[in-house]
């Protein structure tokens, strides 16, 4: 228990005394996050921001980690990992398995996502142990910043394989992304944090097609708590995701059934 | 060309150097006519002939039987054109020392780019002079030429005799007097079908509208009237020595395991590293040569984005291939050969640079290893209305283009079906927007949807390349009341399909 007893701030020498909670709380949440590993100091770089009003520990999604996106509708989820991967700022890898057949992430798409081509490359592995390798790989390599890994429906990804993505991501410290749909009982994951995503109808009465909405919803997160629904809105033009006031689920939600 | 200088070129042409050959190799043959021959499915037919045989009337081509009947005394020699090519290789090795841009021009002639070399040795014409002097005293009958681009020297240097050196800018009032034959390498039945047209000399040809020529004998030949003429320069490729960037294990006992043939895999990689980076290069393809106990040779072979120098990132690209191959009964040798090879900074240089280029290198490793076991592709923005052809995969290793102004438009889906899906779709009119669609087991109403943008198929385009998709259709943007937004297509023949999913 040698550290529980250093994080008591009052025996702490390093510590100055705390003022209030909220000073303790961020002081302790730092120290987790460096025991777990979660956005190394050496890597060096402010976590990826999501939206603003969000509440995330850390302020955005953590690099040097995994984090899981169950997809209700395949659209609205890979255009939200794409927006993250954007925001991760360089080298980024998509990578996919499966053959010829099957959902192709588009760049000119991805690029509306602030994915431009220049940092994007695309990777499509036969097998999905090739992808998951690639997946391994891509995240060990310093030089990549993001990395998505597309599952299909019948890809099996146990806590092993998880687990060794989250390592890998740790050693190179890119922002690691598990894009699978979304299913009634997922595997058990090592996940930093596990989001489910779904596509709002944007309700404009107009003739165009408005700005898309998406619900967001935080079912688990390593050194925070579960959140949501969010409902946001993005703005392509600008590239941000808006934060909606009110917090209506709209679609019926997991945690909701569980009864919370 | 983009020099300061006019190019100037030196053409050799060897007439009889597969006959020279024989004769420098079986010294006893004496004067007697010489050719080579080769079976050509059924028959046997003359390849090459010397100039005594020459004179006798034969030709390359002729039957062998013929040959036989003309000179009864014909001394007759199975054809090698792969010893005439590595013989030709080999004087355009030795043309190196005129200059360092020389280059073969099979089946038998070279070409010397001499731009600012002539000096050295005393003018053009001495320098042509010495090159024919030194070849003669070798036994090889030689014909050379010097003109301002590089087929016009050589067609000079096989049509005449007297060693023409000739000014730059007036290569198509040279090649006009030249026949087609040897000026312009046509076979026989092209000579022939020109021949019945009156047209003998390059100059005839050069007087036709070229419209004509083309559609009856083809683009070959007016780039080659083009290049003789020095209308469309080309440049050479010079040959380069062989690498000394080899290294190989013989082995007393035949490799078996894996194990083994990894440790070895090791000691070459040390040792060509070791030479790489003695002479400031690094691989870009490698192969590894097993020479196993019955003779047979196998090969594994990779290729590196960036120059590499590294052995543990070599091996790991090995790693991959090495499982392929079949010792059965042993390898008793092997060997490591850095089959092409590019400049590299060297170590200290590499060790002081910022992160950027480490992260650099460390990419290109990553998108190397990948590419062993999965496909990896950048792509480029292409300019194009027609979806599927926005977009051109690229190499890894490529720096994509800018994209293109209005490359990324709203209409194009975020993840795309490679193969549209058939889709039930009610729509109130022929022409009207889908009002409700079939998604997912159920009927869904369309809550808004936002088009049509016609796409008509790029007709500048051959049709059949694109058949499969290369029908006109009308594009929407669908949004169904869970909010998912779709892109779907009404063809013409093919009906409503989905092409993909909007954001």
């Amino acid at each position: 228990m040698q550290p529980a007893q250093t994080m008591t701030p009052n025996q702490s020498p390093l510590d100055p005394a705390p003022l209030d909670q909220a000073t303790v709380l961020a002081a302790l949440r730092a120290r987790v996050a460096r025991l777990e590993g979660l956005g190394r100091a050496r890597h060096g770089m402010d976590p990826v921001p999501v939206a603003a009003g969000i509440p995330l520990p850390g302020g955005g999604l953590a690099r040097a980690a995994m984090h899981e996106v169950a997809a209700i509708s395949p659209g609205a989820a890979a255009a939200f990992c794409a927006v993250l991967l954007a925001r991760s700022g360089g080298t980024v890898l998509w990578i996919a398995s499966g053959g010829p057949e099957g959902l192709q992430a588009w760049p000119p798409g991805l690029a509306r996502c602030g994915l431009s081509p220049a940092n994007l490359v695309l990777v499509r592995a036969e097998r999905w142990a090739d992808a998951l390798w690639a997946m391994e790989e891509a995240l060990r390599c310093p030089a990549v910043t993001g990395a998505l890994l597309a599952a299909e429906d019948a890809a099996r990804l146990d806590l092993t394989a998880t687990r060794r993505l989250q390592l890998a991501a740790e050693t190179g410290g890119a922002l690691g992304l598990l894009l699978r749909p979304d299913g009634p009982n997922p595997d058990p994951s090592a996940a930093a944090s596990h989001w489910r995503v779904g596509p709002l109808p944007s309700g404009g009465g107009g003739h165009g097609l408005e700005d898309p909405r998406w619900q967001l919803e935080l079912l688990r997160a390593r050194g925070g708590r579960p959140g949501g629904p969010w409902a946001v809105t993005w703005r392509a033009a600008s590239g941000t995701l808006d934060l909606e006031e009110a917090e209506v689920p709209v679609v019926e939600t997991r945690r909701g059934q569980r009864g919370r | 060309m983009k020099f300061g200088m006019a190019r100037r070129f030196l053409a050799l042409h060897l007439p009889d150097l597969a006959t020279a050959r024989i004769r420098r190799a079986e010294p006893g043959l004496g004067d007697s006519p010489l050719a080579t021959w080769e079976a050509s499915g059924s028959r046997r037919l003359l390849v090459a002939v010397d100039a005594a045989a020459a004179a006798l009337g034969l030709a390359p081509g002729q039957a062998l039987a013929d040959a036989q009947a003309i000179a009864p005394g014909l001394l007759l020699r199975p054809a090698d054109r792969e010893g005439d090519a590595r013989a030709l290789r080999g004087l355009a090795l030795w043309a190196r020392r005129y200059t360092p841009l020389a280059a073969i021009d099979p089946p038998k002639g070279l070409i010397l780019d001499i731009t600012g070399c002539d000096h050295l040795f005393g003018g053009e014409a001495a320098l042509l002079g010495d090159a024919l002097d030194r070849l003669r005293h070798n036994g090889l009958a030689v014909q050379g030429a010097v003109a301002g681009a590089a087929a016009t020297a050589a067609a000079l240097a096989r049509s005449r005799a007297d060693q023409p050196i000739a000014v730059s800018g007036i290569e198509a009032a040279l090649a006009a007097p030249l026949p087609l034959g040897p000026a312009l390498r046509l076979d026989a039945a092209a000579l022939e079908a020109l021949a019945r047209l009156g047209l003998r000399r390059v100059g005839d040809l050069l007087d036709q509208p070229r419209g004509p020529l083309a559609r009856r004998f083809g683009k070959a030949l007016l780039d080659g009237l083009d290049a003789v003429t020095g209308r469309r320069p080309h440049a050479i490729q010079p040959v380069q020595p062989p690498p000394e960037l080899v290294e190989s294990l013989d082995l007393l006992e035949p490799l078996i395991t894996r194990p083994a043939i990894d440790a070895a895999l090791d000691r070459l990689l040390a040792g060509l590293c070791t030479k790489l980076r003695l002479a400031g290069l690094g691989a870009r393809r490698l192969a590894l040569l097993a020479w196993r106990v019955d003779g047979t040779v196998q090969e594994v072979a990779i290729g590196t984005g960036q120059p590499n120098r590294d052995p543990a990132h070599l091996r790991r690209l090995f790693a991959e291939g090495l499982g392929g191959l079949q010792p059965d009964l042993g390898f008793e040798r092997m060997a490591l050969e850095a089959r092409a090879t590019d400049r590299m900074e060297t170590g200290a240089q590499t060790s002081l640079g910022l992160g950027a280029r480490q992260d650099r290198a460390a990419l290109a490793e990553l998108l190397d290893r990948l590419g062993q076991r999965a496909r990896v592709q950048r792509v480029a923005p292409l300019a194009s209305h027609w979806p599927e052809r926005s977009v051109a995969a690229l190499d890894p290793q490529a720096v994509p283009p800018p994209p293109p102004p209005g490359w990324s438009r709203p209409e194009q889906p975020l993840l795309r079906l490679r193969r549209p899906k058939p889709l039930e779709v009610v729509a109130l009119l022929p022409d009207a927007p889908p009002a409700s669609l079939r998604w997912r087991g159920a009927s869904q109403r369309v809550l808004q949807a936002e088009g049509p943008l016609r796409l008509e198929p790029e007709w500048w385009r051959a049709q059949g390349r694109d058949a499969a998709g290369a029908e006109r259709r009308d594009a929407y943007r669908v949004e169904l009341p869970c909010g998912t937004r779709l892109l779907v297509c009404r063809g013409g023949t093919s009906g409503w399909r989905l092409h993909g999913y909007l954001p």
